[in-house]
């Protein structure tokens, strides 16, 4: 079956929206487009007109949001229940003051060191990660209250939710068959597969060819996230830092896997398992296991390991 | 042994009445005394808090009905079908970091 595709830029990362329907990808674009545009103004933390930044700069009182945003905080805070902490939304600071400050093609060049410390220059700075049980949502009246000196970031789950939401919509614009949306590597889809499922080249990197040599998974429904301290990564004062940060420690994770790929029955949950599968690092392998989610972790050697009902890559389907 | 007379027997009935009598009334008060004795020092807690372990039964019946669509207790949602193997070059999207 040809798949009708189109790709553009948003929310600082590669949109990619395939249809089965060919005739349906205006519509479903158009209907992605609008999502993106909502997610945005939402929840980014580089903008300073989004929500998200209104409730940053005003922690320490009770804020009215809109119902995207509350859904959002809500999912953020589920996954960090489900995750015993391993992915916080209240790392914003943290993620700040480690350099992560601006929209990444802005920050991803050599920065000399940053900040002066006891008189003497450090690269990064940890900060304490408070922690999401401090965050109030009162999701029935649409508010949400963080203490003094927190700061959201909604950045790993947001996204996700995005692509799955982005999905829905474009699939009931288009009315028929299948759509799959994929926002720079996390993918949702929603409707009917093509036949055989929505074939998926499983990398390190979301801008490796899709038609190149690799592990190829056929997914007929649900969700695949991937994460990776591999590609979001920048320098300070020699230091390379990257974007997932260890609730514990304030700081980049350090652990032994630097990709983990889930699919799970939504997107989010699929990035959900594998932010805190890299965060987790050792604890990760018994931790996915025991969630029974199909996994693909590469540790920082190179070195592979499937967990769950991960097909074989050796055999190949029909 | 001596036997009684009707007269001693009915005497003798008659208070073993009154004595039977008296003990359930007193009895019948010491419960009473001792139950609101009891009452009065500890009071225990307001019905509410049988309100609240419903509401609880309640959400664990959710959580339950809702736990029949995932995989595992961990509450991450599993796909409906588990993902099968395609050749190497045939993908058409990307999971990859960015």
């Amino acid at each position: 079956m040809a798949l009708a595709l189109k790709s553009w830029k948003a929310l600082g990362t590669s949109v990619l929206v395939l249809s089965t329907q060919d005739d349906g990808l205006e519509a479903a674009t158009t209907a992605v487009r609008r999502v993106l545009e909502d997610v945005d103004a939402a929840y980014s933390r580089f903008r300073e007109d989004s929500e998200l930044t209104r409730v940053n700069a005003n922690a320490g009182r009770t804020i009215q949001i809109s119902p995207l945003l509350a859904t959002a905080i809500d999912a953020a805070l589920r996954a960090a229940r489900l995750t015993d902490g391993a992915v916080d939304p209240t790392i914003g600071r943290a993620i700040r003051v480690a350099g992560y400050d601006d929209d990444f093609s802005r920050i991803s060049g050599p920065h000399p060191t940053l900040t002066r410390e006891q008189g003497r220059e450090v690269p990064v700075r940890a900060w304490r990660v408070p922690g999401w049980q401090a965050i109030r949502l009162d999701r029935a009246s649409r508010t949400v209250w963080l203490p003094q000196g927190v700061e959201l970031d909604l950045g790993s789950t947001g996204k996700a939710m995005a692509a799955d939401l982005a999905a829905t919509a474009a699939m009931a614009a288009v009315g028929q068959g299948g759509v799959l949306v994929s926002l720079g590597g996390d993918i949702g889809t929603a409707g009917e597969s093509p036949s055989g499922g929505w074939r998926i080249l499983v990398a390190e990197d979301s801008r490796v060819k899709p038609s190149g040599d690799g592990d190829v998974i056929c997914v007929p429904a649900g969700g695949v996230a991937t994460s990776s301290t591999t590609v979001r990564r920048w320098s300070r004062g020699g230091v390379i830092l990257h974007h997932i940060i260890d609730p514990q420690t304030g700081l980049p994770t350090a652990g032994p896997f630097r990709t983990v790929t889930v699919v799970a029955g939504t997107c989010l949950d699929a990035n959900i398992a594998s932010t805190a599968a890299i965060v987790r690092g050792e604890a990760a392998i018994d931790w996915l296991t025991s969630c029974r989610l199909p996994a693909r972790l590469v540790e920082n050697d190179g070195t592979i390991h499937y967990i769950g009902p991960w097909p074989d890559p050796t055999s190949v389907a029909a | 042994m001596n036997s009684l007379t009707p007269t001693q027997r009915d005497r003798g009935l008659q208070r073993l009445r009154r004595l039977t009598f008296g003990a359930t009334v007193g009895g019948l008060i010491a419960v009473v005394g001792v139950s609101y004795t009891a009452a009065a020092s500890y009071a225990g807690k307001p019905s509410s808090s049988g309100t609240s372990q419903t509401t609880t039964t309640t959400t664990d019946t959710t959580s339950s009905s809702s736990s029949s669509t995932t995989s595992s207790s961990s509450g991450l949602q599993s796909a409906p079908q588990a993902p099968t193997t395609g050749s190497s070059g045939s993908g058409t999207v990307t999971s990859g970091g960015s």
